[in-house]
């Protein structure tokens, strides 16, 4: 009976090592970029949705300067248009598939509204195939780290802002003094986990031609037609990133906890 | 009675919710002197508490005005006598009012005296080393000078409010606001905390205070306020509140609590 995995295949594949080195890199660097763009998208939308930007705010005071207690003027008057964009954008990226965004954005966006220019970084990552593809996943974990961060901005006792401000602290210095150094300590493990999701969801790029790990999995099969062993190398590969990523967070995690301990 | 020093006039102060359906507060009119130990009671949801937040805007009253400095805080913006528009700055009043909580909110991931010196540091601008040396003498006053470097974690109950008392006692406020704060104690500890509150009012700070405690309204306050829902049904000095109780409301109270 024949085995489900055959030593002799490893050595088979072995001369295409380099490919996976290389695709190695480049999940790599998708990763860093991702997250480098998705952490800063994050940072601008929940703040966003946090907002208390009423543009309109005038229309629901009486002629004293107070609030109005009802009426059609005061429900419009709690309008806040950059909460409204960020809540939408956040609700759209994730109702809908990554694969399909990342294909819209490399054939749509950058297939015909932008055009990039055509050349290999690194030796060999092909720039006008990688960029679309961190655009498309920066965009995308933006959206879910924006629903992390805000919700650890949320889990914060109330309380804790009313000292605050009963102390004549800011808004602003509120949130930078009191409520983000608890709330960053409370989302990490929930952005340890979106690191690790971003790992292995670049995989999908691939689809557009990026030559990340999946990318040499194929190029392997193609080549030798052994299927099994380019992905147990790849499985390999994917946790060997994944695992030190969640155990350096946690680590910081840790750090963090003074004050939680008698 | 022109010779009372107003600090706080409250007036028709009103809170409602649901567009008028819920009234939290209802037409509340009082003036807070200067040297008051103004103590509040009434059954729960009468609105004593949400009174006391209106006070610096923790909650947001929806009609009436509470002067303070010659403003009218409630309002966002207000004419000056150049009919120009000023906008009220909410945190600058905050900095005169004191406020303990029932819950005390200490900030967990600062040790006491960074709890104590963040906000005189940060907003008032006060430098560091003055910071602390004033954290050390108000420690000192409630007996926990040596839990300066301790996470609030670390303290009891009613260490913690003798913290938060003097962490409000920093700002050198005008006026402290008392939110029961005994109520989340253990009983052995509310003794403590109220030592804590009597040596304050002796020492002439303007204090109101939000309590269950009817020994310490009778003993330390100069006025009493008993509300329900949401109206001030009786104010007086302690001895004619709880000696000739006149409102059928505060008699049944008393029949319950004392």
């Amino acid at each position: 009976m024949d085995s489900f995995i055959k030593a002799e295949n490893f050595t088979k594949i072995a001369p295409y090592g380099s490919l996976f080195w290389q695709g190695m890199v480049v999940t790599v660097m998708l990763s860093i970029f991702t997250v480098a763009i998705g952490f800063v998208l994050a940072l601008i939308l929940s703040s966003m949705r946090m907002s208390r930007f009423y543009p309109l705010a005038f229309l629901g005071l009486d002629k004293d300067g107070h609030q109005k207690e009802k009426g059609a003027l005061v429900a419009v008057s709690k309008f806040n248009p950059l909460s409204f964009i960020a809540t939408a954008y956040v609700e759209i990226l994730r109702s809908t598939p990554v694969i399909v965004q990342v294909a819209i954005i490399y054939y749509g966006v950058f297939g015909s509204i932008i055009t990039l220019p055509s050349f290999t970084f690194l030796g060999f990552i092909k720039f006008e195939r990688f960029f679309p593809g961190v655009v498309a996943l920066g965009m995308n974990s933006g959206a879910y780290l924006c629903e992390i961060m805000r919700s650890g901005i949320q889990s914060i006792d109330d309380g804790q802002s009313e000292a605050a401000r009963s102390l004549g602290m800011s808004q602003f210095q509120n949130m930078r003094y009191i409520i983000l150094p608890q709330a960053i300590k409370n989302i990490l493990p929930a952005i340890a986990n979106e690191f690790v999701v971003i790992i292995k969801e670049s995989a999908i790029t691939y689809t557009i031609g990026v030559q990340d790990i999946m990318s040499a999995v194929n190029a392997v099969r193609g080549a030798t037609f052994i299927i099994i062993e380019p992905l147990l190398v790849a499985t390999a590969i994917y946790f060997c990133l994944c695992f030190p990523t969640s155990k350096l967070i946690a680590y910081f995690e840790r750090r963090m906890s003074r004050g939680d301990k008698r | 009675m022109e010779t009372r020093d107003k600090l706080i006039q409250v007036i028709d102060l009103e809170k409602h919710y649901n567009g008028g359906a819920i009234k939290a507060l209802d037409g509340i009119t009082v003036d807070i002197d200067k040297g008051d130990v103004m103590v509040v009671i009434g059954p729960s949801g009468s609105g004593k508490s949400t009174f006391l937040r209106s006070l610096n805007l923790l909650e947001e009253p929806t009609g009436g005005a509470i002067i303070f400095d010659d403003v009218d805080i409630t309002r966002k913006k207000y004419k000056d006598e150049n009919g120009k528009w000023i906008k009220v700055n909410v945190d600058i009043h905050r900095q005169k009012m004191g406020m303990v909580f029932q819950h005390f909110n200490l900030f967990p991931h600062m040790t006491i005296m960074e709890n104590m010196i963040l906000a005189p540091v940060k907003v008032k601008k006060l430098p560091e080393e003055d910071a602390r040396k004033k954290a050390i003498e108000l420690l000192k006053r409630v007996g926990l000078e040596d839990r300066a470097d301790a996470y609030p974690i670390q303290l009891s109950g009613g260490q913690k409010q003798r913290i938060a008392i003097v962490r409000a006692l920093m700002m050198e406020p005008e006026v402290m606001l008392f939110d029961e704060p005994t109520s989340a104690l253990d009983p052995e500890m509310v003794g403590e905390v109220l030592d804590v509150m009597k040596q304050l009012a002796s020492e002439g700070m303007t204090m109101v205070v939000v309590t269950h405690e009817m020994g310490f309204a009778k003993e330390v306050g100069n006025r009493v306020l008993f509300m329900a829902d949401g109206k001030l049904l009786e104010q007086g000095t302690p001895a004619e509140v709880f000696e000739h109780p006149k409102h059928p409301r505060l008699q049944e109270f008393f029949s319950k609590v004392l």
